[in-house]
């Protein structure tokens, strides 16, 4: 749900705020990093925002470190399912894990959860079917491929933002 | 005696076979103060008294040799012509029966009456005369079964009036005095007989009525037309008022004006009764707009989930013919929106629910946008022209979406009913006030046209002018009336006449805009998120997010939520965002089955759960529907990932009442958890069908009663699930959220 424009996205006045005068001024004070097209921004936005402080980020901080934590976990699910060519498995672990990925707005690991779960049912991402159980196991291979690195790199990122270090772009 | 007396003066007329000892009988018969007439044996008058005479104000010459019957109808002018004739039977049972007898009363001009003692008499076997004697009474109206013997019409009559208790019934002097005064006057106007005899009648009026003259006026017209009548509030002795129906008549006696007589009504009853109809009418038409505004939304539900299940299936692999009939279905179901939205937009103009909205405004493009669109329709030999004047405002402040639906059916219409040649399309600032514009926009074709007959019923809800083509061209006859009722709302006219320059129509309405005050005012529209956000999609704007939120504040620390989420992840967030809302009471449960048994295990601890659907052991569904299976009316919503519009449907069909798409986004759980948790007025637009039944049936009834039992009906279905498909959710899941 793509909610914020490429041009919107470095002004906040463009989320609509409803908050409460703590996370009105956390607005004001903070500007969200560029984090690329791995984030959604607005989604993640709200996420920081229930931090209470934004210096220590009592809440977002660990959720994020878990939700990478899960992705691992995941991820090794995932490979044991397709050693297994358990499709049926490798769709359940796509949509779980494309659950939390859109939850905190990490867009390209859920479009790549998102292929997982389809191609496991044998499907394309638009619904179509796709008969061949080949193309199917070809694709969750490579989507599972580039979950991996998007996940890799987005830790980094996050683990720089959460030292309150630039993030750097790549 | 008297007949004694009578028959001897006879014989003494008839020829002195006897002699007579006292005065002359000739002289006896004249002076006797009896009203006598002497007649022949075959009823002509041979000989008449004085007093006779006098009575009847005739001559003895008028009288002598005349047949009794021509001459009583002749001075007489009695009511019947049988009257008279009666008079003839009398006197022929008198002289068969050789003994007195007295006539009928003959009515006479419904005054007075005369009867007559008739006395034959005899010569051993031979009648010599009949003596008749004439009085005269009072008239006989009431004779025969309504009067009973010995009681005089008169006193009747006076028992009749005096005691009528249902209309007020009394007479007048010339100058408005109460005269008479019987039992229905005294009940209904409470005062007693002798305080009111001898008031002026105007004691009766209100104060507007006696400003305005109106007892004078009344006995004036009265007295020039011979009767009056006349409905208002009249007052009692005790001031109440009661609406009353007046008749006032003129009374003569012998043509000379004696005064009124007036007859009073009490009508607060029937006036009450009607004021009550006109009440009830307004308000079923009310509920009949309410119940088509909610049955449209009940049909546009499925209708959306056919369309859209068609667009799938056309997307797919497909024979020729099976998509030939795969697109008569989309098409046809296209065409059966149109006519679901025309009546929904119809029937909330009509119950007043419709506003407009304040957003942007850009009239060149939403022109430019519609005829775009039209064109693509056109048939190849039609041409557009298309004139936007220099002076158009470049935006303006007002509805866009309904300023587009009226270009949108008038351009429409224009391309439907024309086959060739050209529509031209003009918009024109008209006029320009210190904040607002007034745009003009002329649609002008050279299609069918419009017969003058029908051009006076265009804008007329259900008319389509002509009935041979409505086969051909598709519609409700609902658009121009819609659009009629929109262009009224945004302050403009809408207007038909015939093209002047060939066959064909043209159409114009004006709207007015306001005028955008700064650049910020531009600004902050842009920074709101564009079209398809959820802004637009939940039609709350920001000062209402902030009060939805405050309220919602209030209530969260009482409220008991159970989330139900399997993945970690999910839970933390969704339990962040609830926090930060100021729910301090959520339970947690990682899957359906779980869920199912915290919420049969304490049936009324959670006011709401939230519930993921696809969840391991046990799905979001299965639980839902386990729930309703336990009888549990707690509020369900689904939390949901699906962008199909189907699972949406399949969420309510398993007993859930309400979705937030995934990832949930605080705004929509904000208005989601507000709808279900703070008790909202209640509207019409947000009750199902059943409830509007009920109503229907019970509007009759009184207006207390109705409201307790609605509202007993009401908490019920506020926990029904799969009636609770409100107005603004409707909205909401035809753009449909898309992930």
């Amino acid at each position: 749900m793509a909610m914020v424009e490429a041009d919107d996205r470095d002004d906040e006045g463009s989320i609509p705020s409803t908050h409460s005068i703590r996370s009105r001024r956390s607005i004001r004070s903070f500007s969200m990093p560029d984090f690329g097209d791995h984030v959604d921004d607005q989604i993640f936005s709200q996420i920081l925002e229930m931090d209470d402080d934004e210096t220590t980020r009592e809440f977002s901080e660990p959720l994020v470190t878990n939700f990478f934590e899960q992705a691992e976990e995941t991820f090794v699910k995932m490979d044991q399912a397709l050693t297994d060519k358990n499709l049926e498995e490798l769709s359940s672990l796509g949509h779980f894990l494309k659950g939390s990925s859109s939850t905190l707005g990490f867009s390209k690991i859920k479009d790549s959860c998102q292929i997982i779960q389809q191609a496991g049912h044998m499907l394309n991402v638009d619904g179509s079917p796709e008969p061949d159980e080949k193309v199917c196991v070809k694709k969750i291979t490579e989507a599972l491929k580039a979950a991996k690195v998007d996940t890799t790199e987005l830790k980094q990122k996050m683990e720089r933002f959460f030292a309150g270090k630039p993030i750097g772009d790549n | 005696m008297q007949a004694t007396h009578v028959s001897e003066v006879t014989e003494g007329s008839e020829g002195s076979t006897v002699p007579a000892p006292g005065p002359d009988m000739n002289l006896i018969f004249e002076f006797s103060p009896l009203p006598l007439l002497v007649l022949s044996p075959s009823c002509f008058i041979t000989r008449a008294s004085a007093r006779f005479l006098a009575d009847w104000r005739v001559s003895s010459e008028a009288c002598v040799g005349q047949h009794l019957v021509p001459f009583l109808e002749k001075h007489l002018h009695p009511a019947s012509v049988e009257d008279a004739n009666k008079v003839h039977g009398t006197i022929d049972d008198a002289i068969a029966a050789r003994a007195e007898r007295t006539t009928k009363a003959i009515n006479v001009r419904l005054v007075a009456s005369w009867t007559a003692r008739v006395i034959p008499i005899f010569k051993e076997d031979e009648v010599l005369a009949i003596v008749t004697e004439w009085h005269e009474g009072p008239p006989q109206l009431l004779e025969g079964d309504l009067v009973k013997p010995g009681l005089s019409t008169h006193e009747a009559f006076r028992i009749l009036v005096e005691a009528v208790k249902d209309y007020a019934i009394f007479l007048l002097d010339v100058g408005g005095h109460i005269a008479t005064w019987n039992m229905g006057a005294e009940l209904l106007k409470g005062y007693k007989r002798d305080e009111i005899v001898g008031r002026h009648f105007s004691i009766f009026y209100g104060k507007d009525d006696l400003e305005m003259k109106k007892p004078d006026i009344e006995l004036e017209i009265c007295l020039r037309e011979g009767r009056v009548e006349d409905e208002g509030w009249r007052y009692k002795k005790d001031g109440t008022r009661f609406w009353a129906n007046v008749v006032i008549t003129a009374v003569y006696k012998d043509g000379i004006h004696v005064g009124f007589g007036k007859v009073t009504r009490d009508l607060t009853e029937r006036k009450a009764s009607e004021t009550r109809l006109v009440a009830a009418y307004e308000e079923s038409e009310k509920l009949k707009s309410d119940f088509l505004a909610n049955m449209s939304h009940e049909i546009r539900t499925p209708m959306h989930g056919m369309l859209s299940a068609c667009a799938l299936l056309l997307d797919t692999p497909l024979t020729e013919r099976q998509r030939d009939i795969a697109n008569i279905m989309d098409e046809s179901g296209q065409v059966l929106l149109q006519v679901i939205n025309d009546i929904l937009d119809y029937s909330k103009l009509a119950s007043g629910t419709f506003s407009i909205t304040s957003d942007i405004v850009g009239v060149s493009s939403i022109i430019t946008s519609v005829v775009r669109g039209v064109q693509t329709t056109l048939q190849p030999s039609v041409h557009f022209e298309l004139f936007l004047s220099s002076d158009l405002p470049k935006s303006v402040q007002g509805d866009p979406l309904r300023f587009r639906q009226i270009v949108q059916n008038i351009i429409g219409n224009a391309a439907k009913f024309t086959d060739k040649g050209s529509i031209r399309v003009r918009a024109s600032l008209q006029n320009e006030e210190e904040d607002s514009y007034t745009v003009l926009t002329e649609v002008t074709d050279t299609g069918i046209g419009i017969p003058e007959t029908a051009a006076a019923s265009l804008f007329t809800p259900f008319t389509q002018f002509d009935i041979t083509t409505t086969k051909r061209y598709k519609g409700t006859g609902l658009g121009l009336s819609i659009a009629k009722s929109l262009v009224e709302l945004m302050g403009g006219r809408i207007g038909y006449r015939p093209n002047p320059e060939r066959h064909g129509s043209v159409f114009w309405f004006t709207a007015r805009f306001k005028k955008i005050k700064s650049l910020n005012q531009i600004q902050d529209w842009k920074k709101l998120p564009k079209g398809g956000s959820l802004h637009s999609r939940l039609g709350t704007d920001k000062s209402d997010w902030a009060d939805l939120q405050t309220k919602l504040g209030e209530i969260a620390p009482a409220k008991n939520i159970l989330l139900v989420e399997d993945n970690i992840i999910n839970q933390k967030v969704m339990l962040g965002m609830l926090r930060s809302l100021g729910f301090k009471h959520i339970d947690l449960a990682s899957n359906g089955a779980e869920a199912v048994n915290m919420v049969r295990g304490k049936p009324a601890a959670y006011e709401l759960v939230l519930m993921d659907i696809s969840m391991p052991i046990l799905d979001g569904h299965e639980a839902a529907a386990k729930i309703r299976e336990a009888g549990i009316r707690v509020p369900i919503v689904a939390m949901t990932a699906y962008a199909l519009k189907g699972d949406r449907e399949r969420c309510f069909e398993h007993g859930m009442d309400d979705y937030i798409p995934k990832p949930v986004d605080k705004k929509w759980l904000i208005k989601t958890l507000s709808k279900w948790l703070i008790r909202q007025k209640r509207d019409y637009r947000r009750r199902s069908l059943d409830d509007q039944m009920g109503e229907l049936r019970l509007i009759r009834q009184k207006r207390d009663y109705r409201r307790r039992s609605l509202d007993d009906q009401m908490g019920e279905l506020r926990l029904t699930a799969e009636q609770k498909v409100a107005a603004s959710t409707s909205t909401v899941e035809v753009n449909g959220p898309c992930q």
